[in-house]
């Protein structure tokens, strides 16, 4: 009877053990009245999570970096031809995306490092009445686009952000500024969606995973990665560019 | 049939039935704004279809179908890493036989063993290792898929491969857990579910513990039910029962198969060979928290995603295909646009309907004939 019930305990524990492997909100818990030994196991959760997405993050950016760095490479020459020659950069996304589109305008513009020029750029989600006239009267897949033909030059860039590569209004407005004769960029992930697959997207840097925080982190890191070379290839012509001509006024 | 007929009695069908129609009424739901309770399980979805108890219970009470099909809520690019795998040369790809049909955004498994690839439909992954042993030259690869209640089964058949030194056997690994999705479920903005009927098989493995937080942090009712009609519509009660006292707990109608504290046994497989992933994708509802394992580094040699090259790819399903809402209740299978017309199980479009656990499978199959009459009226 005593090895009975002997071999029952043993099963409870296993059974126990092996729940808090599968299940983590039931690891985190313990025996009620021991919130000591609950509040270690919380934390011990906690970082392992924590280590867990860190490592993840880091691995997804090698991978990027080691597989397409020569895009990032190719991405930087288009920037830095384009600003040479008195292009503009016009960045858009939508959500977190839109939140990258507008801190690498801002990076350009607002140069953190001294000695580096501010390079003109603008991010196309700033202007609220016209994202809401656009997306009242036409639609929201237009309220990118639709600001192209005022905006852009041929010899621009336009770089269109979305972690799945298939937001609609993002691609529109590529497809756009690819018929004003701007020079197109995107920074996506998962598969590339639409957006790699888009005959008018001259460059697509694609991040490969699925999980969109992972996704944005190495956007981040690919625009940074990009703002330095391109100031790193302006570098040496900086009195060429201010003695060249001033962009055309509209 | 002894143990079947039993749970199949009309007679203890409308006596529950008149059960429930009373608590209904008392709860105050009307046809217009209905109680709504979630079958978790696609075994229920089916069952309620088969047996029309969707049609028997009052019209102020709603069966929503949950997403405990993992036919169903596999998606498409996952399909596509099996047929990737499935054409590499020396390959044998082996699958339970719903999955052949599921569509990948180049095919299904069905038609790409049409083209020539090698895909064999099995009835267990032991009989996927029996093959492996048979064909030592092969690589034989089997697609592991399913809830709890299937992981034990591939667990133990990798252990049984490491026991017997069967080197040219793998699994692609898409094993999930209904737990962390009920809690997805649960967060979603909106969420209008009284009341849960828990996945019967998943608590025979799993236990009733992992199911607690449902009524102790979310204050909703969750009965753990059998797949019987009698067994659905008691579980049901209870769970009406529960909402009538105020008090939400977690009940076990099952009790006949389901031990509260799990198997431990099978658990124990589960952990060795399995960990949890960070995320796993779902058809419909996207990327959720710790929702899916793989195989653990120890098992390596065993891990067709480690030994093959899988695409890995995110593909959307097709623009006209509504499964995403149908699983999560947003819209019922025959208001998809393409549901009985370009879409039904001889040709699917969607995963739903593909496995007879699905929702729309089971309404094209059950629920497109004339509604029953209902047999009882409120008390």
């Amino acid at each position: 009877m005593t090895e009975v019930n002997d071999d029952k305990a043993t099963a409870a524990k296993t059974a126990h053990a092996a729940l808090g492997g599968l299940y983590p909100h039931l690891a985190a818990r313990s025996a009620p009245g021991d919130d000591a030994r609950e509040a270690l196991r919380l934390e011990a959760a906690l970082r392992d999570a924590m280590v867990a997405k860190w490592r993840d993050s880091v691995a997804v950016k090698s991978r990027f970096f080691e597989s397409r760095g020569g895009d990032v490479l190719r991405a930087a020459h288009l920037l830095a031809d384009s600003f040479r020659a008195g292009g503009r950069l016009y960045t858009m996304g939508n959500g977190g995306s839109s939140c990258d589109a507008a801190h690498v305008a801002v990076e350009f513009q607002h140069p953190v490092t001294a000695g580096r020029p501010a390079l003109p750029a603008h991010n196309l989600a700033q202007d609220m009445a016209m994202l809401t006239a656009v997306g009242n009267d036409v639609g929201f897949a237009e309220v990118f686009a639709r600001q192209m033909p005022g905006l852009l030059r041929p010899g621009d860039v336009a770089l269109g952000v979305s972690t799945s590569g298939n937001a609609a209004n993002v691609l529109r407005g590529l497809e756009a500024a690819h018929e004003l004769g701007a020079r197109t960029l995107a920074l996506v992930g998962g598969d590339g969606g639409a957006t790699a697959r888009s005959p008018c997207v001259e460059l697509c840097l694609r991040v490969d995973s699925d999980s969109i925080h992972r996704i944005q982190e190495t956007h981040v890191a690919i625009y940074h990665v990009l703002w330095d070379l391109v100031h790193s290839l302006l570098a040496d012509d900086r009195p060429a560019r201010a003695a060249a001509p001033k962009r055309r006024s509209k | 049939m002894k143990y079947v007929d039993e749970f199949r009695d009309p007679l203890a069908a409308r006596a529950l039935l008149r059960e429930i129609a009373g608590a209904t009424a008392r709860l105050g739901a009307t046809p217009d704004k209905p109680l709504q309770i979630m079958e978790v399980c696609g075994g229920h979805t089916h069952s309620i279809f088969r047996y029309a108890l969707k049609d028997l219970i009052p019209p102020a009470l709603e069966f929503v179908h949950g997403p405990g099909c993992p036919v169903c809520v596999l998606p498409m690019g996952r399909v596509d890493d099996c047929i990737a795998i499935a054409r590499q040369p020396g390959v044998v790809f082996t699958t339970f036989g719903d999955a052949m049909r599921v569509p990948g955004s180049k095919g299904s498994l069905l038609q790409a063993r049409a083209d020539g690839a090698d895909v064999r439909m099995v009835y267990s992954p032991l009989d996927a290792l029996e093959i492996a042993a048979a064909n030592p030259q092969r690589e034989v690869v089997f697609f592991a898929l399913g809830f709890e209640t299937t992981m034990p089964s591939t667990a133990m058949t990798v252990l049984e491969a490491e026991r017997r030194g069967i080197a040219n056997f793998s699994l692609f690994c898409n094993h999930i857990t209904i737990v962390p999705t009920i809690k997805a479920i649960l967060d979603s903005p909106g969420m209008t579910i009284d009341g849960f009927l828990g996945p019967g098989h998943v608590a025979m493995v799993s236990g009733t513990a992992p199911f607690e937080f449902i009524a102790a942090e979310y204050g909703r009712p969750l009965v753990i039910s059998g797949f019987e009609p009698t067994d659905i519509l008691q579980s049901l009660l209870m769970v009406l029962r529960q909402l009538e006292s105020g008090h939400a707990a977690v009940e076990n109608q099952y009790a006949r198969l389901v031990d509260p504290g799990g198997n431990a046994a099978a658990l124990d497989a589960i952990t060795r060979v399995f960990e949890l992933r960070e995320f796993f994708e779902w058809r419909g509802l996207g990327s959720i928290d710790h929702s899916g394992v793989r195989v653990r580094e120890t098992y390596a040699t065993f891990d067709a995603e480690r030994r093959f090259a899988v695409p890995g790819a995110r593909i959307a399903d097709p623009k006209s295909c509504q499964c995403g809402e149908v699983l999560k209740g947003a819209i019922k299978p025959p208001q998809c646009k393409v549901f009985g017309t370009a879409c039904t199980p001889q040709t699917p479009l969607g995963a739903l309907m593909v496995s007879s656990e699905g929702a729309c499978a089971a309404y094209y199959q059950f629920a497109r004939r004339e509604p029953v009459i209902p047999i009882v009226e409120a008390a």
